[in-house]
């Protein structure tokens, strides 16, 4: 089994310098994971703003460096990649963004946007063949050719943008897409309709797929694998529905717990009012969830917790698993 | 047309008195329970644009129970949003509010004059929206603008007293007393929107119309933030509009849920028989639309189509071209908003028996 796209105990560090270590933050650590090179699959990066899942995110697509670690893409180092290598890079590995506004320029038609990724790319040789790769893409999409050409973006609707950067995202025939909070900006209707969308590239096409989200929820509908992280640590790691259904990190479960569910009736909101949030937790050495954790033990706030390999599948960074026999460090992998 | 009599703004007929002082604040407004919180009956918003009138909201009537919490769900663009803002008298040109009543204590909002409606809001009907953290003065402590706005309310009170107000508030959203002497930039996005709901709950309203107030924050603060308005609710006995389209958020959250579709209210019924009897086929697909932890779904299912454009609808149901139950009547003869009895009503053909579906 070979690896297309890895993560080998990534850590990056902004800000500080040589003479001010209090000013730096660890936005990614100690992350690894493994994209299968040979069966396509869809992993979330799971976790709530401030948890590092951004910077995780432009680590895999090369956009930063790690301070330490290595992000390896078909056996090649990233960062130390030739100008043609990268170029094959940038082309397999396609990002889709949060904000389908933002992308676009209101002074270009809409379809610029697949103009200029066919020319920067040598996609096409003659007029016919753009407008061929351009078509085809946007039906597969489930976009109307016809509807979307030639108009401005303020004239199409957020789905219909996002859509668009997925049939951009498609032309390049990508090997791995990239969704960074694809559907945070829409409705539960189009949330479906994208996502739905983004997992059939999954399986008709073969392309793996990997979702930042901080909604479980839609995680857990699409993906095959899932980490959770927290404040730049994976807290938990492996298969979806085993991570999803008997989450197993305190952290895991206070986001279960506290996703509104339709038709339960839990009791959601008793005692949630003095619930901690990410940004008023405090700094610590040991487990960084130690300060809002209901089963906080000593240990907690001495050194931050390996990882456990509780079952075949699923990894977990917490003491209350200490019975477990601790796996050589630095080779977690997403499960299935 | 300023209608109604009235002593001075802010008095509504129905004798409540507007408070005068922080002691008038904490006793609370009392108030009928029987009586509507607030009643509203076929309002209109309509915005003028180079494509003709665009009918945001179109004969909207809904009652409002004192201390209940009604949901308004729909997808983006279903005028939902536009609703709330009429209803706080906020509709900003070249949007207008085109006709209808939107009555609390039997005081019509639509007419009241710009000043009398100035002191209504935060008194009588208040607002938490979606960026109701941006809408803090970074200039100003937490104490000094909640302070700010009672004053402005014509509260007259010693500084002690005042303060004690704030503390009493902010605890009230579980929040540390000393938040009263900082500064926006110095709390977190869930403590700023609990600022918001702290401020928006100062005058004790009558009605609290909260937009999508968790919509930009994570999971945990979420369920913080709501529980926060449950709490805040209760112990005011204000009721609640809350805006959104989590059909998982608002199940939780509400008593009754009401569906908008195309500048319409087209379902309404309690939470039970909405989330396990949808009615209509558009509250049908939007639940289905919601993706949830019981199991794997095979496919994702958004609603097909989009949302018309609300110039120059078509005849009929606007939903018709969407819809899998549609038929030959749907596109030609308006549904009307029928009673099925038990409080529930819902806008399709599909239940009237007097009007003949075919296939």
């Amino acid at each position: 089994m070979s690896n297309l796209l890895e993560l080998k105990s990534v850590t990056k560090v902004f800000g500080g310098g040589l003479f001010n270590r209090s000013g730096r933050t660890v936005a990614v650590e100690d992350v690894s994971f493994a994209i299968d090179a040979d069966e396509a699959s869809i992993t979330a990066v799971a976790g709530e703003s401030g948890s590092g899942k951004t910077t995780l995110a432009r680590l895999l697509l090369g956009v930063i460096r790690p301070t330490a670690g290595e992000v390896i893409y078909d056996g090649q180092d990233v960062a130390r990649m030739s100008g043609s290598q990268r170029r094959q890079f940038r082309r397999e590995v396609q990002p889709i963004f949060q904000d389908p506004f933002e992308v676009y320029n209101p002074f270009y038609k809409a379809d610029h946007l697949l103009h200029v990724a066919i020319e920067k790319f040598r996609l096409a040789d003659t007029r016919q063949e753009r407008s061929r790769l351009i078509n085809e893409a946007l039906e597969t999409v489930g976009l109307r050719p016809e509807e979307m050409l030639g108009r401005y973006p303020h004239q199409l609707s957020g789905g219909q943008r996002q859509r668009m950067m997925v049939a951009r995202a498609l032309l390049l025939k990508p090997r791995i897409i990239l969704a960074d909070e694809p559907v945070s900006m829409v409705d539960a209707s189009l949330r479906a309709t994208i996502l739905e969308s983004i997992r059939s590239l999954n399986r008709d096409l073969g392309i793996s797929i990997v979702y930042v989200t901080h909604d479980l929820t839609t995680a857990y509908q699409i993906c095959n694998g899932i980490l959770v992280m927290y404040k730049g640590s994976v807290v938990e790691q492996g298969d979806v529905e085993q991570v999803i259904k008997t989450p197993r990190h305190p952290y895991t479960r206070l986001l279960v717990e506290s996703i509104p569910q339709m038709g339960e009736d839990t009791n959601w909101e008793s005692g949630a009012v003095n619930l901690m949030s990410i940004d008023e937790a405090g700094e610590t050495t040991g487990c960084k969830f130690a300060d809002r954790c209901s089963e906080v033990m000593d240990t907690c706030h001495g050194v931050h917790p390996p990882r456990y390999q509780v079952a075949d599948d699923v990894a977990v960074a917490c003491y209350l698993y200490d019975t477990h026999a601790i796996e050589g460090t630095g080779s977690g992998s997403t499960g299935s | 047309m300023a209608g109604e009599v009235m002593d001075r703004p802010g008095v509504a007929a129905n004798g409540h008195v507007s408070p005068t002082s922080v002691a008038d604040l904490q006793r609370g407004r009392g108030g009928g329970s029987e009586v509507p919180a607030m009643d509203v009956r076929d309002l209109r918003v309509y915005y003028d644009s180079e494509a003709g009138i665009v009918k945001a909201v179109d004969g909207v009537s809904f009652s409002l129970r004192a201390g209940e919490r009604l949901a308004l769900v729909g997808e983006s663009g279903c005028g939902k949003t536009t609703l709330g803002m009429a209803l706080m008298r906020l509709t900003k040109p070249p949007g207008y509010i085109d006709g209808g009543e939107a009555r609390i204590d039997g005081v019509d909002l639509v007419q009241l004059e710009e000043e009398e409606m100035r002191l209504a809001r935060l008194a009588d009907i208040a607002l938490v929206t979606q960026s109701a953290m941006n809408a803090l003065n970074p200039v100003m402590t937490i104490q000094a603008q909640l302070i700010d706005g009672l004053m402005d309310h014509g509260i007259k009170d010693t500084k002690s007293n005042f303060q004690n107000h704030v503390r009493t508030l902010l605890r009230r959203v579980g929040l540390r007393e000393s938040v009263a002497r900082m500064y926006p930039h110095e709390l977190s996005g869930g403590m700023k929107q609990r600022v918001a709901i702290a401020t928006a709950t100062s005058m004790n309203p009558r009605v609290i119309v909260a937009d999508e107030p968790t919509s930009a924050l994570d999971v945990v603060v979420q369920r913080q933030v709501m529980a926060t308005l449950s709490v805040v609710q209760r112990e005011t006995g204000a009721a609640v509009i809350l805006i959104g389209h989590d059909m998982g958020l608002v199940a939780q959250f509400a008593d009754r849920i009401g569906v908008m579709y195309a500048g319409k209210l087209v379902d309404i019924g309690s939470v039970s028989q909405v989330i396990e009897d949808p009615k209509h086929p558009y509250t049908r697909l939007l639940i289905n639309s919601v993706p949830d932890l019981v199991e794997k779904r095979p496919r994702l299912e958004g609603i097909p189509g989009i949302p018309p454009p609300l110039v120059d609808l078509p005849p009929g149901c606007a939903f018709a071209p969407r819809c899998p139950s549609a038929g030959a009547p749907c596109s030609t003869v308006d549904p009307v908003f029928l009673d099925l009895g038990d409080d529930r009503y819902v806008s399709c053909h599909l239940y009237d028996d007097s009007v003949e579906m075919g296939d």
